[in-house]
């Protein structure tokens, strides 16, 4: 038995429940909660030695510091690449909920009230400074029926594609499962859950044309100092932004800047999307994310990694394959049906 | 930064006529090298990128030209496939009895059934062969090889680590390395028996194991290789081998191919337009 596909496929039809059922039902965050008891089953199915067991995983960050984009002082690779490789995580929360990171998925029932704002993790909007996305009204309308839509489908675009196991897309794969960053002459590899990013950093290689548009979209970038700036342009929209199904149009693009502490413990992502025909004007969306180093720290979400088993005497860490569509069954199909 | 790997090719260029001061050598020269050059050219020719620990570096975009992911045995030409001599050492897959009854069912039902047609990952070693780009990232530690295809990444661990003590059934198997001179000999297993070996229902179990191995045949070229054992299925190891072309297409690159959301992808993103 595969425990950790189990374990997955577990958190998905979770996660398509989460959609369908009314929110007369009292869920939080069903992903988020799913995983430590699905941890704990498969310690007891089948003990493993290599990998210590699932530790109580990182609390989310309320708040967390502005990192200045700047010199690096840190290792570099042989190319001269700030060496960043590794696995990392968003900090602050999942796709449930864009605005308010912690509050919650909208229009689900809590089983304690919410606090005040302040009390949370501030908006992924960190520009306009209202922390809004300024949708012109015909999207907001969209965005709005979504909302409703996702507790009770009633059009198959109502289901979060993300459900469905459809690549995260820009930006929101930053804050799904945790990813591997692999870096090489001329490029950085995104490795996620559902797919890969891959960025060009030989700029004088023009983007596809025009007409391919790609859930992950056509990546070109280069460092400057601590900071990996990236342009993306053929993103075909479809991945929405999360569970409150903000979006930007096939006619979007997006400025990102991946801004590395020097201690290379953190990034901010910070990604700038321009979209005429959704938006108003141009917004930022902000992620902080930590990298994972340690095994134990395996949680079923933010890092599902091993110690290798080696002779030597490094720890050298490695994570498993990532699988999600094959494991979906017809979850996602069958709420598109309905 | 963006030359590294061409630098390694071009360093092997003759530099000769640099050299050379007067009329008198230089016609010795031209005379000479006119002479060396068809060797000299063979020469440049078996010089294969290398990582920086000496190891071959297949960093790049490979794609075969074999019609192996039809049928990786001798087959016509069908509605469904073009002719080919298939790619299996000695001809045949050596299946057991009931395992051929199996291959036979696959075969009628290859139209609906092949995991590939609803976007799975393609396994080992059919991501290898099957007819779209793929690409292989290579560092001292390990190769990392996305295929175009569907969502999936491979892992080929170079770095003297084993088989886990606690493996799952993978879809891609678990893959651990080793350098045989400028061989890379990969040991492959722990897979699941979902993944078929081609589009006309070859299959395998979760007992098979892929021993692969990867050679430069020139800069360009790579010769694979594989043996694939599975007692629950085949009587014997059997033998593979296609060839693998670098792109090499100006600005050649991977475009994502998640087919598996095509059935859905007309309902995002919301449309000004749309009721």
């Amino acid at each position: 038995m595969n425990s950790n596909l189990g374990k997955r496929q577990r958190a998905f039809s979770t996660l398509i429940l989460g959609a369908l059922i009314s929110a007369s039902l009292v869920s939080v965050a069903a992903d988020e909660n799913i995983t430590p008891a699905a941890q704990e089953k498969k310690s007891a199915a089948k003990p493993v030695e290599t990998t210590p067991p699932a530790q109580t995983r990182r609390p989310r960050e309320k708040s967390f510091p502005k990192i200045p984009t700047g010199k690096w002082t840190g290792p570099r690779l042989a190319d001269g690449q700030p060496d960043v490789s590794g696995f990392w995580s968003n900090t602050i929360g999942n796709h449930g909920n864009l605005t308010d990171p912690q509050g919650g998925v909208i229009g689900e029932a809590r089983r304690t009230p919410l606090g005040p704002r302040e009390q949370r993790a501030p908006s992924r909007v960190s520009d306009p400074a209202d922390g809004q996305f300024p949708f012109q009204p015909w999207a907001l309308a969209k965005v709005k029926e979504f909302q409703i839509g996702f507790h009770n489908p009633t059009y198959p675009g109502h289901v979060e594609p993300n459900a469905r196991c459809a690549p995260g897309g820009v930006p929101k794969s930053l804050y799904w499962h945790g990813y591997d960053v692999l870096q090489y002459p001329d490029y950085v590899v995104f490795v996620f859950d559902n797919g890969s990013r891959i960025i060009h950093l030989d700029e004088n290689k023009p983007h596809l044309p025009e007409k391919l548009k790609l859930w992950n979209g056509d990546s070109r970038g280069h460092w400057e100092g601590n900071t990996l700036v990236v342009d993306v342009k053929n993103h075909n929209g479809k991945a929405l932004f999360g569970r409150s199904g903000e979006f930007i149009s096939e006619n979007g693009t997006i400025q990102e800047k991946y801004i590395f502490a020097n201690d290379g413990t953190r990034y901010n992502y910070e990604g700038t999307f321009t979209d005429p025909t959704v938006y108003t004007r141009p917004f930022t969306i902000t992620i902080p994310a930590i990298k994972y180093t340690r095994a134990e720290e395996t949680d079923g979400w933010n890092l599902e990694a091993r110690w290798a088993k080696h002779a030597g005497k490094t720890q050298i860490l490695e994570h498993d394959e990532r699988i999600c569509h094959e494991n979906n069954g017809g979850f996602g199909l069958g709420s598109a049906q309905k | 930064m963006n030359t590294l790997r061409f630098n390694t090719l071009q360093r092997y260029r003759p530099t000769r006529f640099k050299k050379v001061g007067s009329a008198l050598l230089l016609l010795i020269a031209v005379f000479t090298f006119s002479l060396v050059t068809p060797s000299a050219d063979a020469h440049d020719n078996t010089k294969i990128p290398r990582l920086a620990n000496g190891k071959p570096d297949f960093s790049g975009i490979w794609q075969t030209t074999s019609a192996a992911d039809y049928d990786l045995e001798p087959h016509s030409n069908r509605k469904d496939a073009p002719p080919g001599p298939g790619i299996v050492e000695g001809g045949e897959i050596p299946y057991l009895p009931k395992a051929l009854a199996q291959r036979k069912k696959n075969f009628e039902n290859r139209a609906t059934d092949d995991p590939a047609l609803k976007g799975y990952t393609l396994g080992v070693p059919r991501a290898v062969y099957y007819p779209e780009p793929f690409q292989i990232f290579q560092r001292a530690r390990d190769l990392t090889v996305i295929p175009q295809f569907g969502h999936s990444v491979r892992t080929i661990h170079t770095n003297n680590t084993e088989h886990p003590e606690d493996p799952n059934d993978w879809w891609l198997g678990d893959s651990r390395a080793k350098w045989e001179g400028d061989t890379l000999v990969v040991d492959a297993k722990h897979f699941n028996d979902k993944t078929w070996l081609d589009r006309s229902g070859n299959f395998h179990s979760d007992a098979l194991q892929v021993v692969e191995r990867w050679k430069f045949i020139d800069p360009n070229t790579i010769e694979y290789k594989a043996t694939l054992t599975d007692e629950q299925v085949f009587s014997k190891p059997w033998n593979i081998s296609v060839i693998l072309h670098r792109h090499r297409e100006k600005n050649f690159q991977l475009i994502e191919d998640y087919r598996y959301t095509l059935d859905y992808d007309q309902y995002y993103p919301p449309k000004p337009d749309q009721k």
